[in-house]
């Protein structure tokens, strides 16, 4: 047989199942009461309606399935600018195929779709923006590609924006955007090395970026005659527009007023020592709080008054514009061991740490309100008018040694520590000391190397005061006696 | 981490159908965009989006501004006004949504406020009720703004001393005022902790303050 051949062959049965089909058709019509010669006008209008009941139902199904998907509520998270992306989510790979994500690739990601239906939208973004991506996938083979438009954005890492706008000098009450200090104590005559005293105070990120003052202040001292050391630290407000003013005020009046009741104040030092060799008894215990509240809370009130006659000479400014808070710490070795006075009004930290015998000693309780900012300052006469103004804010402490004893603002305790309970915890004041001598190594932060007399720790602690925390922003000032 | 909360109440009433609520949408949009460029409206902005007309919805949940997007804002061909509604409902999310300081959590800062409406409450009862209510949630700042000719500014007035007023609803004015509340948000970011609220950057000339 020739090829010819062989394919009419083939062809004849099918022709003669259609002419059968083409009866069976007739006699149907026939039945129906239909006359043949309408048959390819009937024929002709059921076909198109039965093409058009078929489009409909294809239809119909497409938008079911892009219902469906809408339904999923597909979201891409925000990403941020230069830092790796990745989402994943489930797609019905059963029900749409040949899936896309136009757009994906123009802010620098890649959109792949795996065989059991995981899409996945990964890269680093490129550019910062709000952007539309847009979903494209088949339903039903012969309907139109269908689309879903999801939103994403990219920000800015935060780190990137912040500025360092110097402050201008010739504000009123300009003090430097940052200051160190470093107490060095010489060994005592036996060679047992002595404790000396780092502090760095460094302005605030968001004061940077808008070229406003540094608000914090300390002020540090100590007598190589006595052996007491004196350290304040304190907060200025950072709404009130000279707090910079009252929080130096404040230090150095303090620091002023207990120099001058320590330096040569032998009923002290015998209080102290009497104290010390019978801690039962009441009447030396009563002696001792007399002259604490002397040098420390007197002191306090001192500061207070300073800041009030600064606020005073300086023309259409009230009390609360120098708004600062205080803390500070008068401390002294004996053979007993250390001799500690605190007075402390606002928030921030103050606490003994000792690493050796695991405990820490929060030296008052900071002043929080239910919201964020809500805090006492110095400059609030009602704080020296509650009835527990000395039992809440005044503190008085024996210790054998300590590792550190910490004073720090709101700036370093709000990152470090965030809420008022770790502050009591032990364990989180070791993570503390943890990351205040080895840095951030992931920020590029380096720690601070606390050795006796290295003067250097002065600025690897202004330094590591630049540690990156979230929302944590503000002046950051710290003080340690170690 | 402390976060700023800022609640947005727009009028979705058949009114601003067309031109202004397009006008809002746009002004909505630099608003966030422009946020994201403060480093620190980035890390401690949170917003949330109550709209009202006969119905009162809250479209946007009290989000991380780094973490939003601006959901689809619709409105009704016409009806009532629901201001007081959206008062009550803001109530109700502030106190769901904004952290109180306890010795376990930082406190959120004290969230600020703005309402902008085009026309005056239908609900003029439960409004007046719903002003002490506001009033005590403790806002650092509430900002009121009357769109157009037909907004109302006394009632505006009863619940806050900071009222502004657009003369137009388009496009230039909707972007100015958001552009303005942008930096009002940036400004409350700054003064937090200060113990009398916030105060509010000049408004551009599109936005007049009503005294």
């Amino acid at each position: 047989m020739d090829r010819k051949h062989r394919i009419s062959a083939r062809c004849n049965r099918p022709t003669v199942r259609l002419n059968a089909s083409a009866r069976a058709i007739d006699s149907i019509m026939r039945e129906a009461g239909l006359d043949a010669a309408e048959k390819e006008r009937f024929l002709g209008w059921a076909i198109k309606s039965l093409i058009n009941t078929y489009k409909e139902e294809r239809m119909n199904q497409r938008i079911l399935i892009e219902n469906e998907v809408k339904q999923l509520g597909l979201r891409f998270p925000n990403g941020t600018v230069k830092q790796d992306y990745s989402h994943s989510f489930p797609l019905p790979t059963d029900k749409i195929y040949d899936i896309q994500l136009e757009g994906a690739e123009k802010v620098g990601l890649t959109f792949a779709v795996t065989a059991d239906g995981v899409g996945t939208l990964a890269g680093v973004p490129t550019t910062s923006g709000d952007f539309s991506l847009i979903l494209k996938f088949k339903t039903v083979e012969g309907e139109p590609e269908s689309e879903l438009k999801i939103p994403i954005a990219f920000n800015p890492n935060p780190r990137d924006l912040w500025r360092n706008v110097p402050t201008h000098s010739d504000i009123p009450y300009y003090k430097p955007d940052s200051e160190t200090a470093y107490i060095k104590v010489e060994a005592a005559a036996d060679g047992a090395p002595r404790k000396d005293i780092v502090a760095a105070s460094q302005r605030g990120r968001s004061h940077a970026q808008e070229g406003r003052p540094r608000d914090d202040h300390f002020s540090l001292f100590h007598c190589a005659d006595s052996d007491w050391y004196v350290i304040a630290v304190a907060d200025g407000a950072g709404s009130a527009k000279y707090s910079r003013k009252g929080s130096e005020v404040a230090c150095k009046t303090v620091v002023d007023h207990c120099k001058s009741l320590l330096v040569d104040n032998p009923e002290f030092e015998k209080a102290i020592l009497d104290y010390a060799a019978d801690r039962e008894d009441t009447a030396k215990r009563t002696a001792l709080t007399r002259g604490v509240i002397d040098i420390v809370y007197k002191g306090a009130m001192k500061a207070h008054e300073a800041v009030k006659s600064v606020s005073a000479n300086c023309e259409g400014s009230k009390l609360k514009d120098f708004a600062t808070t205080l803390m500070f710490a008068v401390c002294k070795r004996y053979d007993f061991g250390w001799f500690i006075a605190s007075f402390w009004v606002g928030d921030g930290a103050m606490a003994i740490f000792d690493a050796e015998r695991k405990t820490v000693k929060l030296l008052g309780t900071p002043d929080e309100g239910e919201f964020s900012g809500q805090t006492r300052f110095l400059t609030m006469p009602e704080i020296f008018h509650d009835t527990d103004a000395v039992a809440k804010r005044v503190r008085m402490s024996i210790v054998d040694d300590f590792t550190a004893l910490f004073l720090m603002t709101d700036g370093v305790s709000d990152p470090m520590f965030e809420t008022d309970r770790n502050l009591n915890d032990y364990a989180k004041w070791e993570e503390f000391y943890s990351a205040l001598r080895n840095g951030f190594p992931k920020d590029e932060i380096e720690g601070v190397d606390l050795t006796d007399d290295n003067e250097a720790a002065q600025t690897q602690l202004l330094r590591w005061l630049d540690f990156w925390s979230p929302g944590n922003h503000d002046d950051r000032t710290i003080a340690i006696l170690y | 981490m402390r976060r700023l909360p800022v609640y947005l109440l727009i009028d979705t009433s058949g009114s601003m159908r067309g031109e202004p609520i397009e006008s809002v949408k746009v002004g909505l949009e630099t608003m966030v965009s422009s946020l994201r460029q403060e480093p620190y409206a980035l890390e401690s902005v949170c917003l949330s989006i109550i709209t009202f007309d006969r119905e009162v919805k809250q479209i946007l949940p009290l989000t991380p501004l780094d973490e939003l997007q601006l959901p689809e804002i619709t409105t009704p061909e016409s009806g009532p006004t629901h201001t007081g509604l959206a008062l009550k409902l803001l109530c109700e999310m502030v106190d769901k949504e904004v952290q109180k300081g306890t010795p376990d959590r930082k406190g959120d800062w004290k969230p600020l406020l703005f309402i902008m409406t085009d026309g005056k409450p239908s609900d003029t009862l439960l409004y007046n009720e719903m002003i002490p209510e506001v009033k005590a949630r403790n806002f650092a700042g509430i900002v009121a703004c009357a769109a157009g000719m037909s907004a109302r500014t006394e009632p505006l007035k009863a619940l806050t001393d900071d009222v502004v007023a657009l003369e137009t609803v388009d496009s230039t004015a909707f972007k100015q005022f958001f552009k303005w509340v942008s930096g009002t948000i940036v400004e409350g970011n700054r003064s937090m902790g200060a113990s009398d609220g916030i105060e509010l950057p000049p408004p551009p000339a599109e936005v007049n303050v009503i005294i």
